[in-house]
């Protein structure tokens, strides 16, 4: 019964059916929580909007995530080899995760206008730097005694880091990809605040303005669903791949 | 043709190694030390070891006596100190030359949990540039000899700690190297699965015929397998004792409480217990 | 002593980038717009720095509200989970919902609900922490294996024994670091939330400045926050040291 509530989808059906029956029941004013249908309603007369919007948020936020994610696990990579570099760089790259996103956003209008580009930029920084140090703990908790071992074969280095610690290291990366992923969902809506015309992050801003609250509710569970779909997706690439018990 | 120097002793006569045929291996005046004076240790001093093709040498000592060390430097994971050699095919062997020349069994099987029984097997095969085909051939034809077969696609958390050790062995002789070093592979199992593994190792070694080292801490199993018996020294380590064990092969079970194999077993008891007391002993400044 | 120490290498790097970043200014020739110098920003941060100052302060306020009451909230509940597991089977599908949605996405919904005053910021700023602190401090409280949740119970000990004893400083770990992820997360949170619609705040200023195209204002702001956020951070691993001694 856990296993079920705990799939997203049982999670979903559970929620779902738990609002349809306790909004009415209670009398929840809609400013607050409007009943399902007529979030559904709403979103079915916006539906043309709300499809290309989930579709052009979804291209930036997965378009930025594989720039982090490739770059980010390259620098934790190199990172996790060269410790002066790592005690050098890394505060730095821990403090550029304080700035604040919003003030990124509007540098990087600034820099790169209103275009997909930008807004791909913002999220690819929010990925990198939970993907780097996801990677670079991850290589260095590399076993030091299978090390050993592929020594004694005599292996090179290159063949230690592919067969050895890049395996045990999947697990860790495999989480940081998760943050990322999410990371990177929320570094495209911003960006869209900065001045686009379609996306999730736009039609949110737009219903905060014209206070619409069930658009609000709709465009929460439409941003919901996109940050479960790829999250899930990476998890399931994950269990493809990497399924074993560190032993 | 080099003949064995006898060493300094620590009191005990060492045997010489029998002169004739030439040494695959031979350590001449290995130690080594950890860390730097006043806190340094030493592990091993001035070991002088020879060891023929073909024989099977087995090392006892009591815990801590540097047994480890001196597998890892034979393996070329550790140097040696800079007054000692380590001789390989009468070659003198400098800063890790013997990494990939020395089949290596640590203690733990050290499987990788991502890769299948007969992946695991294959790895070293597969360091050393062998087709993963050839690989996975070779591996595969000896499965049966090594009593895994229809395992080949398992993984290792599926296996019992006497499976992963077989196939922790299996990698070890599937890496074709002229010496082998096993050490305690039979040590985290029970005293059952154990005699059945030496008489199974034994029957494998008679095939195959190469040169094994073999470190145990159990005395009735050195002299059961071994050609050879060498006892360490309580650290700093050194070589109290090299008997060498003329009981006929094929060796069964009851040779255990034959006259020969109780009379070694005394002189060993003796020099161990004499040596184990020493690490619990208090050391004087 | 020796964490002063510890950050000189990262301090040491960080001014090398501030001498760079203005030599390659005055170099180039960059125009303010694009990016300002460290000497202009200082400049800017001295005309305003009341302003700044008052509005940073609001922004740190909401930020530390906000973390305090989601982390109270989050260990609370967490808590209540171990204790009747049958509330978190009930509130599972909640928390895996809300975990999947941005947090960006209720900025709209809070500002609804709570105005434009601080309030909502704090709301917003307890959301981010509370999931990921209630997450953390649940997986660390499940941590202790059945063996020696057994020897406490053979001793005579109750739920409560078990919960004060074993979980709680097992889940310490895990608690902190839920915390120290969660401290910038309620700050960005925060400075995002404030940008959409408030009066005050570092987010509020980024907004305006970039409005009125004063951009070295917005540059001044960003880094008055990232130093803010920075100092918040160091804080907290510093207490973190006090916290989980033994690791």
């Amino acid at each position: 019964m856990t296993r079920l509530l705990r799939s997203p989808a049982g999670a979903c059906a559970m929620l779902a059916l738990a609002w349809f029956v306790l909004v009415p029941l209670l009398r929840v004013p809609p400013l607050i929580l409007p009943s399902l249908p007529a979030i559904l309603r709403d979103a079915f007369s916006v539906w043309p909007a709300l499809l290309a919007g989930f579709l052009i948020t979804m291209l930036e936020t997965v378009l930025g995530f594989l720039l982090g994610a490739g770059l980010g696990f390259g620098a934790g990579a190199a990172f996790a080899y060269a410790g002066w570099l790592e005690r050098a760089m890394l505060p730095l790259f821990v403090a550029s995760q304080t700035v604040p996103v919003i003030a990124f956003g509007a540098i990087v209008v600034i820099w790169f206008g209103n275009t997909l580009f930008a807004k791909i930029m913002i999220a690819f920084y929010l990925t990198f730097l939970p993907v780097t140090v996801a990677t670079i703990r991850g290589l260095q908790s590399c076993d030091p005694e299978r090390l050993d071992l592929m020594r004694g074969f005599g292996s090179s280095a290159w063949q230690r880091f592919v067969k050895l610690a890049l395996p045990s290291a999947a697990p860790v990366i495999m989480v940081g990809l998760k943050i990322g992923i999410a990371l990177s969902l929320i570094g495209a809506i911003v960006g869209e605040w900065f001045g686009a015309t379609v996306g999730l992050g736009v039609m949110l801003l737009q219903s905060l303005y014209f206070e619409q609250t069930a658009r609000v509710w709709v465009l929460i569970i439409a941003c919901g669903g996109m940050g479960a779909t790829l999250t899930g997706a990476i998890s399931l690439t994950g269990r493809r791949f990497i399924w074993w018990r560190p032993g | 043709m080099r003949r064995k120097r006898i060493p300094e002793g620590q009191g005990q006569p060492c045997r010489a190694a029998v002169p004739g045929s030439p040494a695959l291996l031979e350590l001449v005046r290995v130690s080594k030390h950890f860390g730097r004076p006043p806190h340094q240790t030493v592990a091993v001093r001035h070991l002088d070891i020879a060891i023929r093709p073909g024989q099977f040498v087995t090392l006892i000592g009591p815990s801590g006596c540097g047994k480890s060390t001196l597998f890892n430097m034979i393996a070329g994971l550790l140097p040696p100190d800079p007054d000692g050699t380590i001789l390989f095919g009468g070659e003198a062997q400098r800063g890790g030359a013997l990494l990939g020349r020395v089949s290596f069994m640590p203690q733990k099987d050290l499987l990788f949990p991502w890769r299948t029984v007969l992946d695991n097997a294959t790895l070293a095969l597969e360091v050393e540039g062998v087709a993963r085909r050839t690989a996975r051939a070779r591996a595969g034809a000896l499965f049966p000899e090594f009593g895994l077969q229809g395992f080949e696609r398992h993984y290792p958390h599926q296996l019992s700690g006497g499976m992963r050790q077989r196939v922790a062995l299996m990698r070890t002789f599937l890496f074709e190297r002229e010496l082998i070093l096993l050490d305690e592979p039979f040590g985290a199992l029970d005293a059952l699965t154990r005699t059945i593994m030496q008489r199974w190792l034994l029957d494998i070694w008679a095939r195959h015929r190469r040169t094994v080292i073999f470190i145990t801490h159990d005395i009735d199993e050195a002299i059961f397998l071994g050609d050879r018996v060498l006892v360490m020294t309580a650290r700093p380590g050194t070589i109290a004792l090299d008997e060498p064990i003329d009981i006929p092969r094929p060796r069964d079970a009851e040779v255990i409480t034959s006259a020969a194999f109780v009379a070694i077993k005394r002189r060993l008891l003796a020099i161990l217990e004499r040596e184990s007391l020493k690490s619990f002993a208090v050391v004087p400044p | 002593m020796k964490m002063l120490i510890s950050i000189l290498p990262a301090c040491g790097a960080i001014v090398v980038l501030l001498v760079l970043w203005q030599m390659a200014i005055s170099f180039f020739g960059v125009p303010d717009y694009i990016l300002p110098g460290p000497t202009a920003i200082a400049d800017s941060m001295g005309h305003s720095w009341r302003m700044l100052g008052s509005s940073l302060v609001v922004t740190v306020e909401e930020a530390l509200l906000g973390f305090f009451v989601g982390a109270v909230i989050a260990i609370f509940l967490a808590i209540l989970m171990v204790l009747a597991p049958a509330i978190e089977v009930a509130s599972l599908p909640i928390v895996v919902a809300l975990n999947s949605v941005p947090p960006v996405a209720f900025v709209p919904l809070a500002l609804i609900w709570f105005g434009l005053g601080i309030w909502s910021k704090i709301g917003i700023a307890a959301l981010s922490v509370n999931l990921v602190v209630l997450l953390n401090t649940l997986g660390g409280l499940k941590t202790p294996d059945s063996a020696a949740v057994d020897l406490l119970r053979s001793y005579g000990a109750g739920r409560f024994g078990v919960l004060w004893r074993l979980r709680l400083p097992a889940a310490m770990p895990a608690l902190v670091t839920g915390l120290r992820i969660g401290l910038p997360r309620s700050t960005i949170a925060v400075i995002v939330a404030e940008m959409l619609g408030a009066y005050t705040g570092i987010g509020q200023i980024i907004y305006q400045s970039t409005a009125q195209v004063d951009y070295l204002t917005v540059w001044a702001a960003i880094f008055v926050a990232v130093v803010a956020s920075l100092v918040l951070y160091g804080i907290l691993v510093a207490i973190d040291r006090k916290l989980v001694w033994w690791s």
